[in-house]
């Protein structure tokens, strides 16, 4: 079921009530749905990361609340976000972090392991992935032996190894080309042509933000502007 | 839940546990080392523990000694018959005793006896001979009873002498020379320090052995009670009745033994410990936010889906594994290091000036419950420092493990 996910009048602060109070996202509200690409644009530390958390389920917000598919998940238990993470949504981090330890297969198949999956049937899951990505001739490589490209394509597949409905991308194209960002851009065009997945980029790559359905400038928090 | 999951979940832990390798090796070797301190000082603890209950078993009810200026000195005649008449007082036999050469500068214990008193009590050291012998007579002369363990340690000296009953077994006596004994019997015992390697003879010859020309010296009284008197309340007597005297119960005397063996084995606990100590620290340290990789790593696993309980369960399976394998060779070296190479050094420090005594080896002895402690010592606390920093990350939003903030 194609999943849409919405925040409204989001806050997140950092060390409330402390000297080091950091407010990152200030009053946001806005919603990302299946088969369009939803960027966020702006400046380093304007708060695009700690949106995408929020909107990942990866943090809660200070205030505010965030809906999938209606519902609203703001207060819900850990262990009911955590299954959400696990049957919805795909992360491509910054960082990608890869575990360095394992291989591409490895880390592709490593959202798989915490299911009723075999190991077995997860790693060829993940070869298929990985082959579809044009990483076939690199399937039992460590991480530190491929390039950054490599890695975020390896960072790519292991997001959509569970087939989730939304793919949350960090700066996907923050260590690679402009060859391999358009290869990338194409993937991903696809996904959400073909699957109907919703996608939502946080990028200051002008070729990223031209190539989104929708994107919203978030500055100091706060989004400042939006348009198709 | 399928059981699907905890196999990834466990494969993925051994994986871990692999790829990490100087990590665990560093690990498994610090617990080995640990491990193995613990078991082989636990050994011959236990060894000497059990030795000494086997030997309170063969001893008398009380021993009586005379001190004098502090010193220990020569019992005289008169206190048998002071002794015997003392209420619950069963049995009393005076007894001469000391250490002899038997060649090799292997030290073996003689002790002289009053055969017709001290074959009476039943159960005494030196009284269970073996079928094909006997205990020595009242008319006895040169004759001695021998420990099992003197048989062996002359079976497997350096020119291996056969001793059994008509065999005659030559002494070093106090002047350097050398008197000849016959065996009439060997004695089986159960302890290995104080009584395997023992000769029991008859009085006079015990003294003519030591020297001691004053015939009705005695090196002490051994004293049996009757069954139904606390031996306490005898010794009491005794002691009220024996001016000058040193009452020890076989109780008391356990009990210094025990203590002085227990003292050693605990300051090796103590290495034991601290030893223990550093391991945890390290697996904390390997495992908790101070390990950048390791709090990104429960991080991640997090924000792709896992449980809490999924990230306890891989860090659980990690730390018993190195710790069971760790725990393993510990034990292992352990029974390799006491029972093999007779814990050089080890011994030494533990039994301090009993080991030239032990001319069958040290005492060492293995209970389900030491092996069963060595594990349980080794792998809790290692699992708790592991899967405690990894719980606390893992109850943390994702992001902030992730990011670190």
């Amino acid at each position: 079921m194609p999943t849409t996910i919405h925040v409204e009048g989001v806050w997140k602060v950092y060390g409330a009530g402390t000297p080091r109070e950091v407010v990152a996202v200030r009053d946001v509200s806005l919603k990302a749905g299946p088969g369009r690409v939803t960027a966020l644009g702006g400046p380093s530390g304007s708060g695009k990361t700690t949106l995408l958390c929020i909107m990942g389920l990866l943090t809660r917000p200070t205030r505010g609340r965030v809906f999938i598919d209606g519902t609203d998940l703001t207060g819900v238990s850990e262990v009911f976000r955590t299954r959400v993470r696990r049957q919805k949504i795909g992360f491509v981090f910054q960082a990608q972090y890869l575990l360095p330890q394992l291989t591409a297969v490895e880390n592709v198949a490593l959202p798989l392991l915490c299911t009723d999956i075999s190991r077995a049937e997860a790693e060829e899951l993940a070869e298929e992935r990985l082959t579809e990505l044009g990483l076939g001739h690199r399937l039992h490589f460590r991480v530190a032996e491929l390039s950054g490209g490599e890695q975020q394509r390896v960072s790519i597949a292991r997001s959509l190894i569970r087939g989730p409905e939304v793919l949350i991308a960090d700066e996907p194209s923050s260590s690679i080309d402009a060859r391999q960002t358009a290869d990338l851009l194409a993937v991903l065009r696809g996904m959400v042509d073909s699957r109907g997945l919703a996608v939502i980029v946080a990028s200051h790559d002008p070729r990223v933000l031209d190539w989104a359905d929708h994107v919203y400038w978030l500055r100091d928090g706060r989004v400042v502007e939006a348009g198709q | 839940m399928g059981i699907r999951r905890h196999v990834n979940l466990g494969s993925y832990a051994l994986g871990n546990v692999l790829k990490y390798g100087p990590r665990s090796a560093v690990l498994v070797l610090a617990l080995m080392f640990s491990t193995a301190l613990l078991c082989s000082t636990e050994f011959i603890h236990e060894g000497v523990t059990v030795d000494i209950y086997a030997s309170a078993s063969e001893s008398p009810d009380i021993v009586v000694q005379r001190l004098e200026a502090g010193r220990q000195a020569l019992v005289p005649q008169q206190w048998v018959k002071n002794a015997s008449v003392v209420r619950g007082v069963r049995l009393v036999t005076p007894r001469v005793w000391g250490y002899v050469d038997i060649g090799g500068g292997r030290l073996v214990t003689v002790m002289g006896v009053n055969a017709s008193v001290y074959g009476l009590a039943f159960g005494a050291v030196g009284t269970d001979v073996l079928d094909g012998g006997r205990f020595i007579q009242p008319d006895d002369r040169g004759k001695i009873v021998v420990g099992q363990g003197i048989v062996d340690l002359m079976q497997n000296a350096y020119s291996p002498v056969t001793i059994g009953v008509g065999s005659s077994l030559g002494i070093v006596a106090y002047n350097g020379t050398t008197m000849e004994f016959e065996v009439v019997g060997v004695f089986s015992s159960q302890a290995r320090v104080f009584s395997n390697d023992l000769i029991v003879t008859d009085l006079q010859s015990a003294r003519d052995l030591f020297g001691l020309l004053n015939a009705s010296g005695f090196t002490d009284l051994a004293v049996w009670t009757e069954y139904h008197e606390d031996i306490n309340d005898v010794a009491f007597r005794l002691d009220t009745r024996l001016a000058g005297s040193r009452v020890l119960t076989r109780d008391a005397i356990r009990d210094l033994q025990l203590k002085a063996y227990g003292g050693r084995a605990g300051a090796v606990a103590l290495v034991w410990a601290t030893s223990l100590a550093s391991i945890v620290l390290v697996a904390f340290m390997a495992s908790s936010a101070a390990s950048d990789e390791a709090r990104r790593e429960v991080g991640l696993l997090k924000a792709l889906g896992y449980d809490t309980v999924d990230v306890i369960e891989i860090r659980m399976f990690e730390a018993t594994v190195i710790s069971l394998f760790g725990a393993s060779l510990g034990v292992s070296a352990a029974v390799f290091f006491d029972f093999v190479l007779g814990a050089p050094g080890l011994a030494l420090f533990l039994l301090g000036w009993s080991i030239p005594l032990l001319n069958n080896g040290i005492p060492l002895a293995v209970s389900a419950q030491t092996i069963f402690t060595a594990y349980v010592v080794a792998i809790t606390p290692v699992i708790v420092a592991t899967v405690v920093p990894a719980w606390r990350n893992a109850i943390t939003e994702p992001d902030t493990v992730l990011r670190g903030v």
